[in-house]
């Protein structure tokens, strides 16, 4: 007998446990919808992304294809061109500020991030700024409804 | 099938552990060094590698340069530039030797590039190397860059020439910056890497010395518990002396009782017997005698007897000390002790034996055992309480001469303890309460003792009695050779007593208790050969037969005694009365001569008229008297004195009467006593002297007269 009830205590604790724990999993699920995972990726000299998407928490999962190194920078899209520095050859970043919504630091080739970000409807611009980048194709032009 | 091992204590088992140790350090050391080698080699050549990358920099830089220089007329030469580019591009892929830029760098040796990554980029930069070059080259003969096929996926929106050129310029320099950064990127990577082998490999040859250093402790460690387990198990005893004791066999710490600890250090001499500390400081000190013998107190207080074998061992770097190989020959000492004892327990009894056969007499014997008694032990009082002839009382017949007595009280032989267990008694204090309670109240105080019996065919004679300090009694030894000396001394005393009761029964007369016919004749032939006069008397009671018939024998014995004793009480004390036989008796006076005697005589016929008889009527005696100078020999003097008895018993008896010199014998020969005077037979021409002689003139008082 008294080898029975520890057994059944353990049980009981087991399902306990196991109850909070899902309970507190659908809590969190409820409380903070699933964001959304856009593969997006970079090569010489091209972004590629879907050229539309849905309003909301977003993790745009970078991938560098190469072979050169690249970041990736997300900013809000205006009727006018992205203003260019005085070189000719990069995007002034400075001007953006305000209309920026993400950046990844340059990566090496291969590399996989993640960029979360939450996108209100608008036009989005993704690019990367490395010299010559830019100019050489490296934009992609994002609609969020 | 395995075989079993042979046990080789003394094998060097950590050899091969060693060597492997070492084998493995070396291992170690030598890849560290040939990667450290390596990467120091791979580092330098980077650097070379990083410098030609980054020059492509410059180079695009300077060659979009030229193109303007050229377009606008100057002079320039931008073929050349985008010559170096090509090449430096080409080897950076797939090595060679990279071109000297001039005012820049000197020629360099590259290898090929072997990273995927790095040869990607490199790829990516030989290609927009060409499409610059290519650009370049259509912007010089004015052809429209747009219509140059680009191979490196670059889509340039701009129609400018020259902004053409600029842009994929500047996406030449910036590959080539990336590549070059990647390249010292991974050149960080490999020196992390090969920092983290180097320490791999140092935690690894750590991890395989650590486990090898442990086998060989581990191996260390069963040699040693070997080397213990046969040191531990042996029967000898290993001591190691070295500015104290500085080891110890567990057989030592067993044989004393003692842990190791105490006998460690300074601890060790304590335990040595204090005559022995000489002997073991001079072997710490010199490593020598090779052989010494000496004592340990043990956890009981008794004395272990090591003998050990010495070794001198203080330049062996192992031990540094005096090694002593020792055995415990306690229990051979012991048996030595007791044979030597017994020896001397042997010897002591023969001498004793011996000396007391020599003693003929008790005073002798007693003279004997007082010197057995210092033998023995010359400072324990000692004392033999014999009893007296009625063994009721006990008298001190011996005593120490060199301690004296211990004055036992006892009174009797059987208040002695001793005596009536029949065995020997040794008393630890006098103060027990088991002691014997004659031993307290001595003069001077508590003591310890023995007390062995004297006895003599089973009969208690006395005891042997000796004391000690207190705690101290005699020895087991001594209480042996106290025990020799009871047994041997009873058996003499008691030899001697019955020799002597023996004698006095064959030279007395049993009734009367005066000498015997044959020890008066030994006396008077004694008193003849030596010259000395005397007067001899043969007394005869009047009228014995008819005491006897008329009273019976023992009114008659009765008679006899009476005589005997006023005969003794008259007489002085060299004198001699004996029974000659039945109612006769011989009276000797010496120094008188027949006539002088006349008056002892008259004397003991006066008593005798008034002795007391016990109730039966007063006897007379006759007396027939002569002296030395009457005759030549015994028998004629005896002749003599009996012819002068009957003369008086003729006279009327209870009269004296005298036999000079030349009287004839009247009557029968007198038979002297063969044994006692030792003649085979009296020839009667000897026993028939002239009884009258010439001297009767002389005579005051005449031959026949009656004296009453």
């Amino acid at each position: 007998m008294s080898d029975v009830w520890p057994v059944r205590a353990r049980l009981a604790l087991g399902l306990f446990v196991v109850l909070l724990a899902t309970g507190c999993g659908q809590a969190a699920s409820h409380s903070k919808p699933e964001s959304s995972v856009v593969a997006v990726s970079e090569r010489d000299f091209a972004v590629t992304a879907p050229r539309s998407l849905v309003a909301g928490d977003v993790v745009f999962r970078v991938e560098n294809r190469g072979p050169d190194s690249h970041e990736l920078l997300v900013v809000r899209a205006s009727a006018a061109r992205l203003p260019m520095r005085s070189d000719g050859l990069t995007v002034d970043e400075e001007r953006l500020q305000h209309r920026e919504v993400g950046v990844l630091e340059p990566a090496e080739v291969h590399a996989v991030r993640d960029l979360r970000l939450h996108l209100t409807p608008g036009r989005y611009v993704l690019f990367c700024n490395m010299s010559g980048h830019f100019i050489g194709g490296m934009h992609r032009l994002l609609v969020v409804r | 099938m395995r075989s079993r091992r042979a046990f080789r204590p003394f094998a060097m088992r950590s050899r091969r552990t060693v060597v492997a140790i070492v084998a493995t350090m070396a291992l170690v050391s030598a890849l560290s060094a040939y990667l450290s080698i390596r990467a120091a080699s791979n580092s330098q050549h980077r650097a070379t590698v990083i410098e030609v990358a980054g020059r492509q920099r410059t180079l695009a830089e300077r060659y979009v340069q030229e193109v303007l220089l050229a377009l606008s007329g100057a002079q320039a030469d931008p073929a050349h530039t985008a010559a170096l580019l090509a090449s430096s591009a080409h080897v950076l892929l797939d090595g060679g030797l990279a071109p000297a830029v001039n005012g820049d760098d000197d020629e360099a040796q590259l290898s090929r590039a072997t990273d995927p990554v790095v040869r990607g980029e490199l790829q990516q930069e030989q290609r927009l190397v060409h499409d610059l070059t290519a650009t370049g080259s259509a912007v010089l003969e004015g052809r429209d860059p747009a219509g140059v096929a680009l191979t490196a996926h670059e889509r340039i929106p701009a129609v400018d020439p020259v902004q053409r050129l600029r842009v994929v310029a500047a996406l030449t320099s910036n590959v080539s910056l990336n590549a070059a950064r990647s390249i010292a990127t991974r050149d960080d990577r490999n020196i992390t890497h090969l920092i983290e082998i180097l320490v791999a490999l140092g935690i690894g040859g750590l991890v395989a010395s650590l486990g090898l250093a442990w086998a060989l402790i581990a191996a260390t460690r069963r040699q040693t518990e070997h080397f213990r387990s046969l040191v531990s198990h042996s029967t000898d005893l290993v001591v190691v002396l070295a500015q104290g004791c500085r080891y110890v066999s567990s057989s030592v710490a067993s044989a004393l009782g003692r842990p190791e600890a105490e006998l460690l250090g300074q601890g060790f001499l304590r335990f040595v017997h204090e005559d022995d500390h000489a002997l073991v400081e001079a072997v710490q000190r010199d490593g020598r005698p090779a052989q010494i013998i000496l004592r340990l107190r043990n956890e009981r207080g008794d004395w272990r007897h090591l003998e050990a074998h010495v070794s001198d061992l203080r330049h062996d770097r192992h031990v540094r000390g005096v090694v002593l190989n020792a055995r415990d020959i306690t229990e051979r000492v012991r048996l030595e002790r007791e044979l030597t004892a017994q020896a001397q327990r042997d010897t002591f009894g023969t001498q004793l034996i011996e000396a007391l056969e020599m003693a003929d007499e008790e005073a002798a014997t007693f003279d004997v055992v007082e010197r057995a008694m210092v033998e023995i032990s010359p400072r324990s009082p000692m004392e033999l309480l014999l009893s007296d002839s009625s063994r009721a009382h006990l008298e001190r017949a011996a005593t120490s001469p060199t301690s004296g007595a211990p004055a036992c009280p006892v009174q009797s032989p059987f208040s002695c303890v001793a005596v009536r267990r029949g065995s020997p008694v040794v008393f630890d204090s006098s103060d027990s309460l088991n002691a014997c309670p004659k031993l307290r109240g001595r003069p001077d105080g508590s003591c310890s003792a023995v007390c062995v019996p004297v006895s003599f065919m089973g009969r208690a004679l006395g005891v042997l009695h000796a004391t000690g300090p207190v705690g101290q009694p005699p020895g087991s030894d001594q209480v042996s050779q106290l025990t020799t000396l009871a047994t041997q001394a009873g058996a003499r005393i008691g030899t001697v007593r019955a020799f002597q009761r023996t004698q006095l029964q064959a030279s007395t007369d049993g009734l009367t208790g005066l000498v015997n016919r044959r020890t008066l004749e030994t006396q008077l032939r004694g008193l003849m050969k030596h010259r000395r006069p005397f007067a001899l008397a043969i007394a005869d009671l009047d009228r014995f037969k008819q005491l006897n018939d008329t009273y019976g024998h023992e009114a008659g014995d009765r008679a006899l005694r009476v005589f005997a004793k006023t005969a003794q009480d008259v007489l002085r004390e060299d004198d001699v009365i004996a029974r000659w036989g039945g109612e006769e008796f011989v009276i000797v006076v010496p120094d008188l001569n027949r006539h002088q005697a006349v008056s002892v005589l008259e004397r003991i016929r006066e008593r005798l008229a008034a002795a007391h008889t016990g109730g039966h009527p007063a006897f007379t005696s006759s007396f027939g008297m002569t002296d030395s100078t009457c005759a030549e020999s015994l028998e004629q003097i005896l002749h003599l004195a009996d012819a002068a008895l009957y003369d008086a018993k003729d006279a009327g008896r209870d009269c004296i009467m005298i036999s000079d010199a030349g009287r004839e014998v009247a009557s029968g020969p007198v038979v002297l006593d063969e044994e006692a005077s030792g003649a085979p037979s009296i020839h009667p021409a000897d026993t028939f002297p002239p009884l009258h002689g010439g001297a009767e003139e002389e005579d005051p008082l005449p031959s026949g007269h009656e004296i009453r």
